[in-house]
């Protein structure tokens, strides 16, 4: 799941570039950056999970997995921390302080706990947000997809989060993440479509 | 490439248009004329003064993004290259405001 997911990052990230190339509009280069970010932690994260499988013949190669997800979790608080960044840019009304003590938080707190998977679902709600309100003014398809894949990923951090308690939300949890991007991909599609 | 202000995206309210978004203006109007468009009706479709039209005309001429004809009345036109640039920018401007951002 975290190949396909890579590669739709992948994906809006280059999208996102050729914005950037043409309009030379700021956001989208934050929007690169970000989904950049989100690719990398993914394709770790998945390379990862593979190790983890042959790690049951060989327990040394655990501290890779714990390695991979450390690097996973980090590149993600940078990227929604961008992402939020890019917000508050485009709103005006930039409280640069958020996002820098998202970025001091997300060196503190790099471990698997709660209080990590918490200020992921924060940034994720806030964006969840933006998108709703974009949606609310714009009425757009587009829009919607963009909105429905910030709050799949928001619940599937959600979820993660419970997997701490309740084994049964770790499938539940990666299939939230998948259909996240999955939204993320209809919209590529539906832009480059041909008009 | 028609080129860009960089970094407007972060001027306080959007007041001011960039270079780059008064050219967006001036092709969208002259697309809208079905390709034909007098200098009148881009003046007041694209919201400017006469000099600056002729200034941001010229410019657009310069770039091979429109083409003038017509001998008494003038018209002008996106050339191919000008029609593939709008086809670019519609998919960017529509893949930037799914997520709310304003190009």
């Amino acid at each position: 799941m975290e190949f396909i997911a890579f590669a739709i990052a992948v994906a809006v990230a280059y999208q996102a570039l050729k914005g950037y190339k043409l309009s030379k509009e700021r956001t989208l280069l934050y929007l690169h950056f970000s989904f950049v970010l989100l690719g990398t932690g993914l394709l770790i994260d998945g390379i990862s999970n593979i190790v983890a499988l042959f790690s049951q013949f060989y327990r040394g190669l655990l501290f890779l997995y714990a390695l991979g997800y450390t690097i996973n979790f980090i590149a993600q608080l940078i990227a929604y921390g961008l992402l939020v960044f890019a917000y508050f840019q485009q709103t005006r009304n930039a409280p640069v302080q958020f996002t820098a003590a998202t970025a001091v938080l997300s060196v503190l707190f790099f471990e698997r706990n709660a209080f990590a998977e918490l200020i992921l679902i924060v940034l994720l709600v806030y964006i969840a947000f933006q998108t709703a309100m974009n949606y609310g003014v714009n009425k757009t398809t587009n829009s919607l997809l963009v909105f429905g894949a910030f709050v799949s990923l928001a619940l599937a951090h959600f979820f993660f989060l419970m997997f701490m308690l309740f084994p049964i939300f770790f499938p539940l949890a990666h299939i939230a993440q998948l259909f996240g991007f999955l939204f993320l991909l209809a919209m590529l599609l539906r832009v480059n479509q041909p008009s | 490439m028609i080129p860009s202000e960089p970094g407007l995206g972060a001027k306080p309210a959007a007041k001011y248009r960039s270079q780059f978004r008064i050219y967006v203006d001036i092709m969208h109007v002259i697309q809208r004329e079905n390709n034909e468009a007098k200098p009148t009706r881009i003046l007041y479709g694209a919201n400017l003064s006469h000099d600056r039209l002729i200034k941001y005309l010229e410019e657009l001429k310069s770039l091979g993004v429109i083409q003038e004809s017509g001998t008494d009345d003038k018209l002008y036109g996106l050339t191919q290259k000008g029609i593939e640039f709008m086809n670019n920018f519609r998919k960017v401007e529509s893949f930037a405001e799914a997520f709310g951002f304003k190009i």
